[in-house]
């Protein structure tokens, strides 16, 4: 190759690395620019550990999973079905049914023909759309509810069937599921899906417990009712996990069997999260 | 022969050995004719043919350090897969090393150390390159700047939590390629024509509603990029590089061929909102036609990777095919003994054409 040449690759070479980064960074700069689109005050109940498995145990890198949750409250609630998805597993709402998707950008009377013809429905195509996720909010108070209620009807299950072994390991499981949506499980609840970020955000002002965030929507079919129907199945957030920056990974890093932390993660103008601040929590609460 | 001039008649390096290629088989030739009779030349023509053939060979070795002989070619088979191997390890062990210790530093730490060891390894490549006619050394130098790359934006992408997107393909393509044009690599290059195929047919699948990392799920996706990989060597000349028009076509035909496979099996993954039977039913068609195509065309313009690649895929779908019918119905044994002889047609076919293509030689030739 002819000197010239090299030049010329060279110059171009060094320019796309430096303006590949220069806009990877300017968005980064961008997103977390001015104030942040919204600011939730976390702990170790909504942020935890990813599973280690493969290359990640190779990993010198720490990020936390936000455990988002989806209230699955349907006509044949039970305490055990409401709620269960914790991590990121995904849950199908009553409120994401066909006129939801419809708003959302879905062609509901394609997927009903399709659905018809069982064979074509290809529910595995997602779409990106922008998610409410509530904290500690009316979800998680309806949650706590239909707990405290399975613990009131088993003891009452109990009462009436004196003696019998089963009813009162069905107050322990109870009790057990009260104590933790009491304490352990994750009040980061999916409430609410759409398009535009400013109506959203003027549905739910306060950026203290309602951030608004990129996640992907699917159709499936509903088999349970008289009637198979769509409905909709929020399958992950489009960031699912937070990197922690080496100077605040000591709040994260505990010798106690059950760490406890909290933290400040703000979401910027991309809807991207970062943790702004992070300290731990003795095991008695202080 | 004077170094210029060589650089200056002779296009590229796989045009160089090819011509070395010819002159050993011309020689080798000349000595079978010579002992058996058949031709004599004197003295000073034997003279004249051996000082321009040796002046030719050793302009090439200087520039292009081609093989001279069969020896050669062997040993330089081994250092291409020695070389190919040494880039694909070194890729991973940049990667592993980035991995295991990132965590350890602060954010700028991570950030300078991403930049900085992608600019050294490009600029390292381009020295190399300078100095490596081979170009085994520069292949292993330019994976790694490839590598560093890729983990460049993928690692800011888990720094600063950003939203995964496929627009991050592009600089990948951009770069592959930059570096597979300067330094006369296939590997760079098929690198390059992935992170293209992935990113249009991603974006296709954006267009019709999709998110873009399921355009997997829509295999038509792929067949606007197939047609542009195909129809680009057409408008972009590429005879100065090694076999770069061939890859086209091959990852072209790959693209095209592949999809249709699996839409010839699984109807659902269509766009098209009609009965499944019909959809596999066309895609198996068209299939069919279009591997029978490409070994036409391939045949007709002597390209043995698009023959291949035609051939191949025309016995895949005729075996898919023979399997949707008797498999079930038939004994296994008959089964294979309808496989064998269907490939025994195949053979004979395409000997026929092998036959019919050097009669046509016959007749172009003067």
């Amino acid at each position: 190759m002819r000197s010239s040449s090299r030049v010329r690759y060279l110059i171009a070479g060094v320019a796309l690395i430096l303006l590949t980064n220069l806009i990877v960074l300017g968005g980064v700069a961008y997103n977390r620019s001015g104030n942040p689109e919204s600011a939730l005050k976390l702990t170790q109940r909504e942020l935890g550990d990813p599973y280690k498995w493969g290359l990640r145990n190779e990993n010198s890198g720490m990020d936390l999973i936000l455990q988002w949750r989806v209230l699955n409250e349907g006509d044949d609630i039970t305490p055990y079905a409401v709620g269960v998805s914790i991590g990121n597993f995904g849950g199908s709402p009553k409120w994401l049914d066909e006129a939801k998707l419809a708003d959302l950008g879905f062609d509901v009377l394609k997927l009903e023909n399709r659905r018809k013809d069982s064979i074509r429905f290809n529910p595995r195509l997602s779409k990106e759309v922008l998610l409410v996720l509530e904290f500690a909010g009316k979800a998680h108070q309806r949650i706590l509810e239909i707990a405290r209620q399975s613990v009131a009807e088993e003891e009452a299950l109990a009462l009436a069937n004196p003696g019998k072994i089963e009813f009162e390991q069905r107050v322990n499981i109870a009790q057990s599921h009260l104590e933790d949506e009491e304490n352990k499980s994750s009040r980061l609840f999916v409430i609410d899906a759409g398009t535009d970020l400013s109506t959203l955000r003027a549905k739910y002002p306060d950026k203290a417990h309602y951030a608004i965030v990129h996640g992907l929507i699917k159709p499936e079919v509903d088999e349970r009712g008289i009637s198979p129907r769509i409905r909709g199945y929020i399958s992950q957030l489009s960031v699912a996990s937070i990197n922690v920056p080496i100077d605040l990974r000591k709040a994260f890093t505990s010798h106690q069997r059950d760490k406890q932390f909290d933290t400040v993660v703000a979401f910027g103008k991309r809807l991207e999260p970062w943790i702004v601040s992070a300290t731990t929590r003795q095991g008695d609460g202080s | 022969m004077d170094k210029n001039k060589v650089e200056r008649t002779m296009p590229s390096r796989i045009s160089a050995q090819q011509q070395v290629d010819e002159i050993r088989i011309f020689q080798r030739e000349l000595q079978r004719l010579e002992r058996d009779g058949i031709l004599k030349l004197g003295t000073e023509q034997h003279h004249a043919i051996k000082h321009h053939h040796d002046g030719l060979i050793s302009g090439y070795v200087k520039v292009f350090d081609i093989d001279q002989d069969i020896r050669s070619k062997q040993l330089s088979l081994g250092m291409r897969i020695a070389s190919f191997l040494g880039a694909i390890a070194l890729a991973a062990s940049v990667f592993f090393l980035f991995y295991q210790f990132w965590g350890n530093f602060s954010v700028s730490v991570q950030v300078s150390t991403l930049i900085l060891s992608v600019l050294g390894s490009f600029l390292l490549t381009i020295w190399i390159q300078a100095r490596d006619q081979t170009g085994y050394f520069s292949k292993l130098a330019a994976m790694v700047t490839f590598t560093c790359f890729v983990l460049n934006v993928v690692m800011l992408g888990q720094i600063f939590d950003i939203t995964p997107s496929d627009k991050a393909l592009l600089p990948w393509a951009a770069l592959a390629m930059l570096l597979a044009y300067a330094c006369d690599l296939r590997l760079l290059l098929s690198a390059g024509i992935l992170c293209i195929i992935g990113f249009v047919a991603a974006r296709v699948g954006t267009w019709s509603g999709m998110y873009w990392i399921n355009f997997g799920e829509r295999p038509e996706n792929f067949f606007p990029v197939a047609i542009a990989m195909l129809l680009l060597p057409h408008f972009v000349r590429q005879n100065r590089y090694s076999k770069f028009d061939a890859t086209y076509r091959v990852f072209g035909l790959l693209a095209l061929y592949l999809p249709m496979l699996v839409l010839a099996n699984v109807g659902t993954l269509s766009y098209l909102d009609i009965d499944r039977d019909v959809v596999e039913g066309t895609y198996q068609v068209l299939g069919f036609a279009l591997s029978a195509l490409a070994i036409w065309v391939g045949t007709r313009e002597h390209w043995p990777d698009t023959i291949n690649t035609g051939t191949i895929f025309f016995v895949i779908f005729l075996y898919t095919k023979l399997f949707d019918w008797w498999w079930d119905s038939m004994p296994k044994y008959l089964f294979f003994m309808v496989l064998g002889l269907t490939a025994i047609l195949v053979l004979m076919v395409l000997k026929r054409m092998r036959g019919t293509t050097g009669k046509w030689h016959e007749i172009a030739a003067p």
